[in-house]
């Protein structure tokens, strides 16, 4: 009896789910439709990378109604090529965006399997026919937070707990570097390695660490607030340590500690590259010199740990009172600088470039001559630390 | 009342097997199929789209080939390691270290040798490394009475770290503009796929025939004979004067050497470079222990067990794609279907009777 009942009110929810399936699915549009596949490294609620990009995707998809999207989240670098495959033989995407650095060579061997679909590498540097690259880099608004720390610090020693020694995360802890040092030329910068993207308890040993050293103002790149949260708790306990929120807005979980931060918005560079391809100037013929690069010029890089706040209103009077010698500006404010800088990055780099020479790096060597700015192409191979920076990067 | 209460069972035969799993199978499903509901998707069709994913499409099948071929050689490594209880938990660390030795043999003699030199040189460096990886927890076992599953696990650890040391130093490629990661490995050490899939044969064919010879092996030699006896009754092990350091070594570099020709399929036939360990192996070592205890350690049926497994993981991939639902969810679906299938293995040695009726 009991098992006849449990048969017939299984049968009702598969009939019910049914129904319900089928009520959701719209009416296809008669109009021509592009579907892109997004392939994530980490789950989308990591509150950094991968939940930045998603943002983008969702940006995108409003805007376009002709646009349809896939996503796959918490995709080993090792399994990249199977994901792709799928999302082109069995989802039709016409576009694949692959959102991880480790996604590099898969997207270049797919790239030689679908000649007819365009792929789409984020962060890395091989391109063909089908497959291009674009990327949104922080380092400016590092050097802005870099600013704030040595304007803000009492130790004259800042922190930065940092991913993997790769020339994104070099380039990052160099502009804060050079931003400390224009705000505090007696600062240095010391830096912990963690080796992960997602690493929040390793995060915290780091922060941890920093701390004990004595540094009291942390930057960081990982994909969770853990650097924030030890910086909180410190605060709160009477010791204020100053953090910098790192791809998303992570202030609410500091309010007494995060400054500012870096904060990336990919919503018009997705829409950008979809559009250019909806609309047929990008084929898969053309992508060989398709390297997006989007900095504050552009608004995909933000300062601010909050979307609407660029520094948090709690340290703006500690900021507004802190005075700096500027070789540009004469005795100027740090929290007056730190907007000039910003008004400055967002007319472009030909106005205001951090790595504008003379730049040494820390064992005295001369790498830009004085008045010659980095091309792109040294900032995304940088491997030097700059005078300012302690330690060396590690072999 | 509901009395029950359980029996051993003695009559095990192959066809009860097969409908213990079976039955494990379909009630897991029907769990599954809740989890589904209460997600809002139909569970017909995500079953059917897993099944589609991994087993019933030729695209899906050939990636469940793909994925199948180092848990087999891993799996099959494991079931003769668990026979004679030595819990290896190192064999991730075991395929790191394969995959090192293969590349340093690549990148050195690969210029120089042709492919039929120089492919199974690179394999039997891969083994070599495994294997040394492998034996290093069996002496210190043997010797020092220390616990094999502390120091195959953090082994693990230690190869990964010297991997990434290796590919962030003296190893970092010219090709890579400062990013860590060798340069690709030269064109004769690339092993030849399967045309329209990335089914590298070679280690395909080794895993099958590793996995044959072995159950040999464990079933028909005195070595087998001896591994087996250490595990089940070690006491009459030494009564009847079995080396243990001996047997232990041999079946941890056997075990570990396995692993090891997993690494250079990796390396040699799916990423042709050595990066960091995660873009090297997605867990089979771990994901390889399972493998082996579904194929009720025997090697042969870990070819199945490598099989069903890898069909799963892959098969997984619809739940996110096709179904859009979060990557959790492909977790929590295979960790279902495991604990149902071990699950089954207690009914299989067990029976259970249930009396319905008043007692008194």
């Amino acid at each position: 009896m009991k098992t006849k009942l449990f048969a017939v009110a299984l049968f009702f929810t598969f009939v019910f789910s049914f129904m319900l399936i089928s009520a959701g699915v719209p009416d296809a549009a008669a109009e021509k439709k592009l579907k892109a596949g997004f392939i994530y490294v980490g789950p989308v609620g990591d509150y950094g990378w991968s939940h930045a990009h998603d943002m983008g995707k969702k940006y995108a998809e409003e805007k376009f109604p002709w646009l349809e999207t896939v996503i796959v989240e918490s995709v080993a670098e090792s399994d990249s090529m199977r994901i792709i495959d799928r999302l082109i033989q069995q989802q039709k995407c016409d576009v694949v965006f692959t959102t991880s650095f480790g996604y590099m060579d898969d997207t270049v061997k797919a790239g030689k399997k679908y000649p007819d679909n365009i792929l789409m590498h984020c962060s890395g540097f091989k391109r063909s026919a089908n497959v291009g690259t674009y990327f949104g880099d922080l380092y400016q608004m590092y050097y802005l937070n870099g600013l704030m720390a040595g304007a803000l610090t009492k130790t004259n020693k800042i922190g930065y707990v940092a991913a993997f020694p790769i020339p994104e995360l070099i380039r990052h802890i160099n502009a804060y570097a050079l931003g400390v040092k224009a705000a505090n030329p007696k600062a240095s910068v010391d830096v912990k390695w963690i080796y992960a993207w997602y690493g929040p308890d390793k995060a915290k040993e780091a922060a941890e660490a920093l701390i004990a050293e004595g540094c009291d103002a942390l930057a960081f790149t990982e994909d969770t607030p853990a650097v924030i949260e030890v910086g909180q708790d410190h605060s709160e306990k009477g010791k204020q340590i100053y953090t910098f929120s790192h791809y998303s807005a992570m202030q609410p979980y500091g309010e007494d500690s995060v400054v500012s931060g870096q904060y990336m918005d990919w919503g018009g560079i997705y829409a950008t590259i979809l559009e250019n391809i909806y609309n047929g100037t990008w084929t898969s013929k053309n992508m060989e010199d398709k390297d997006i690069l989007w900095l504050a010029k552009e608004k995909a890089a933000i300062l601010g740990g909050t979307p609407t706040d660029p520094v948090n209103p709690k340290f703006v009077p500690a900021l507004k009172a802190a005075m700096i010698d500027s070789p540009e500006f004469g005795k100027i404010s740090a929290y007056d600088l730190v907007m000039k800088r910003y008004e400055q990055m967002k007319q472009g780099r030909e106005v205001f470039e951090p790595f504008t020479g003379p730049i040494k790096d820390n064992k005295g060597n001369l790498k830009i001559k004085a008045g010659e700015k980095a091309s792109i192409g040294d900032l995304m191979s940088i491997m030097y630390y700059v005078d300012g920076v302690n330690g060396n990067i590690p072999q | 009342m509901i009395q029950i209460t359980t029996s051993d069972r003695y009559n095990i035969t192959a066809a009860r097997s097969l409908m213990t799993s079976l039955g494990a199978f379909a009630a897991g499903l029907l769990v599954i199929s809740i989890i589904f509901l209460a997600a809002g998707v139909n569970p017909l069709f995500a079953i059917s789209e897993i099944f589609l994913g991994s087993f019933g499409s030729a695209y899906g099948f050939k990636e469940t080939v793909t994925k199948a071929i180092p848990l087999i050689l891993i799996g099959a490594g494991l079931t003769l390691a668990f026979r004679a209880k030595f819990w290896n938990i190192g064999a991730e660390g075991q395929l790191l270290m394969g995959a090192i030795f293969a590349t340093w043999t690549a990148q050195t003699f690969g210029e120089a040798l042709p492919s039929v030199l120089i492919v199974p040189l690179v394999f039997g460096a891969g083994f070599l490394g495994g294997a040394l990886w492998g034996i290093i927890p069996a002496i210190l076992k043997i010797k020092y009475a220390i616990n094999e599953v502390i120091t195959t696990l953090m082994l693990n650890y230690i190869c990964a770290e010297i991997l990434t040391m290796l590919i962030v130093g003296p190893w970092k490629g010219k090709t890579r503009f400062g990013f860590p990661g060798t340069d690709n490995l030269p064109e004769s050490v690339i092993l030849g796929v399967i045309p329209g899939s990335r089914i590298h044969y070679a280690t395909l064919i080794l895993a099958v025939v590793s996995a044959a010879v072995l159950t040999v092996v464990i079933y028909k030699t005195r070595f087998g004979y001896e591994a087996r006896v250490v595990g089940e009754n070690p006491d009459a092990g030494k009564y009847a004067g079995i080396d243990f350091l001996k047997t232990s070594l041999i079946l941890m570099a056997i075990s570990g050497g396995l692993a090891g020709f997993a690494g250079v399929g990796e390396v040699a036939g799916i990423h042709h470079y050595l990066g960091y360990p995660a873009s090297v192996s997605s867990g089979y070592g771990f994901t390889a222990i399972i493998v082996a205890w579904l194929a009720k350690l025997n090697p042969l049926y870990a070819i199945f067990s490598g099989l069903v497994f890898a069909g799963i993981v892959v098969g997984g991939d619809a739940i996110q794609i096709s179904l859009g639902l979060p990557a959790a969810t492909v977790q929590i679906v295979n960790g279902i279907l495991l604990i149902f299938l071990i699950m089954g293995d207690y009914f299989l040695h067990h029976k259970v009777h249930i009396r319905f009726g008043k007692t008194n």
